[in-house]
């Protein structure tokens, strides 16, 4: 007991050293950087008083975008993990197959959604496409990878019970695999769409649509007014989609007593 | 295994045995099995299942019961050794599947109606494209009706698994192996968390059905219930199969005295 609280110590003295180290390399709270920068910052607060409601309408379609812009990429990006994910579980197929499979799944998740927005704006050029595509191929990778696992996760007597009468692996799918994951499938797409909000808004800073493109046209022409305006309706949008999103869930996803 | 219940074992295999005149539906000969990196679970097994008869295996935890039946329902495959099927194939339709397993916790999916958990035994003779947007044969769905009407869960066939209780979830594990239309019914200690009355219920049940027609083998470490609902007795041990015999004229410490 005594070696262990020893342990302990010396792992938080190495966490704080290691931190305080970082800080004071990146000069986080250097006087000469740090005292400036506030003062910068309240001064920057200043100029995005008071709001400019007067351009409203066009922020509000931009919003409305950026709403659509997330559900049509969460909706694909669920549609092509599930099959994704069924070649990826170990539960349907021999190791060739799910290698392939979690390997494609990998490099899909190594790219950064953001990224995707560049790469889809190269592809389809500026707009609300390059956007979705972009929220869809991240959705994939993040679904895929969290459904296989719930895939292989399912009680094996389960699959057994289904699998002795004959059935073929798309009908296993269907009967066992899927009703028994249907709460993780739900949740997951429900708590994916909520932060595909959120990511569809920096789309726009690539041109990729919605929202976050007026944002930086705002902050690049140093129109904050306008800019304030824009997080307004986006902080409300946002505290709204995840009020009805957590509102959807709790209707959908039942609690299942165990047998 | 001890001198002692060796002697046992003989004795009992001794008994005067009836059943040999029954035409089988199994034959299981020498079956070897184990998972890799353990040691065998099974080593040599020969057991011959036959017709209408409810067969008890008995033994202890480890003994290999339920390793033997997932051999028998072709869920895994033995190193060595060979499983048969001695049934008339003539008498089989296309729809339908000689053997049915129900594991130990009944394998139902909990989050779907009882309807539909007794319409999975179907999906072996169902094509899959139907299957897939929940399409059955009417002929199918009407069967599933019928037989969740006899045994008694007919007006629940709408409510989801998890609502049920425990011996109405043990009808609709045999409605689901019932609509394979099988000869025989391979049953992992189904009852052993059932209060007495539902195993007693649920036992009848089983009883009735190897009358109609339809074997049954079921793993279980409860000697009372072999005395009180088997037609054989096969006791296990350590991967072994001690003794195959008619249970009429057995006494439980006999069977006691074998599995110890």
């Amino acid at each position: 007991m005594k070696q262990q609280g020893h342990l302990e110590k010396i792992i938080f003295t190495l966490i704080f050293g290691i931190s305080s180290f970082f800080i004071w390399q990146l000069k986080l709270f250097d006087p000469q950087v740090f005292f400036p920068g506030l003062k910068r910052l309240a001064q920057f607060c200043s100029y995005l008083f008071p709001p400019n409601f007067d351009i409203l309408p066009s922020v509000l379609w931009a919003m409305w975008e950026t709403i659509q812009i997330a559900l049509a990429g969460t909706i694909l990006g669920f549609l092509m993990s599930l099959p994704l994910a069924f070649l990826g579980a170990k539960t349907f197929f021999g190791p060739t197959v799910t290698i392939i499979a979690r390997g494609f799944i990998g490099a899909i998740r190594t790219i950064p959604s953001i990224l995707y927005g560049v790469v889809f704006v190269v592809a389809f050029g500026l707009g609300p496409q390059a956007g979705a595509w972009g929220v869809a191929f991240y959705t994939l990778g993040y679904l895929a990878k969290i459904y296989y696992e719930a895939f292989e996760a399912v009680d094996q007597e389960v699959m057994e019970a289904v699998r002795s009468t004959g059935c073929s692996k798309l009908q296993l799918l269907r009967f066992a695999v899927m009703p028994e994951t249907a709460n993780t499938i739900i949740s997951q797409v429900l708590f994916m769409f909520e932060y595909n909000i959120r990511s569809s808004t920096i789309m726009g800073f690539v041109g990729a649509g919605g929202i976050g493109y007026y944002m930086l046209g705002y902050v690049q022409m140093l129109q904050y007014q306008n800019l304030l305006t824009t997080l307004i309706v986006t902080f409300f949008v946002v505290m709204m989609i995840d009020f009805l999103s957590f509102r959807l869930r709790s209707m959908i996803v039942v609690a299942i007593p165990k047998p | 295994m001890n001198h002692k219940n060796h002697a046992n074992c003989d004795h009992v295999s001794h008994f005067i045995d009836g059943d040999h005149k029954r035409s089988s539906v199994l034959k299981a000969t020498n079956l070897w099995f184990k998972y890799e990196g353990q040691k065998s679970l099974l080593q040599g097994v020969n057991l011959e299942i036959r017709q209408n008869l409810v067969t008890m295996i008995l033994g202890r935890s480890g003994s290999g019961k339920t390793t033997l039946l997932k051999l028998l329902g072709n869920l895994i495959t033995p190193q060595k050794g060979k499983v048969e099927w001695l049934a008339a194939d003539a008498n089989r339709s296309a729809y339908s599947m000689p053997i049915a397993y129900i594991p130990q916790s009944l394998g139902l999916v909990r989050n779907m109606s009882v309807l539909d958990n007794t319409l999975t035994g179907a999906l072996g003779y169902t094509p899959t494209a139907f299957t897939l947007i929940k399409q059955f044969r009417r002929e199918t769905l009407s069967d599933a009706e019928e037989i969740l009407k006899t045994l008694g869960i007919g007006d629940k066939k709408h409510r989801k698994v998890c609502t049920l209780s425990g011996g109405e979830r043990q009808r609709v594990a045999i409605a689901r192996a019932l609509m394979l239309n099988p000869n025989l019914i391979l049953a992992d200690e189904f009852v052993s968390q059932l209060d007495p009355v539902t195993t007693m219920e649920i036992l009848d049940m089983v009883r009735q059905l190897a009358q109609s027609g339809i074997s049954f083998l079921v793993t279980t470490h409860d000697v009372e219930l072999v005395q009180k609902y088997a037609d054989r007795v096969v006791i296990m041990k350590e991967g072994h199969i001690l003794c195959d015999h008619a249970t009429s004229g057995m006494v439980v410490d006999e069977m006691l005295g074998c599995i110890k």
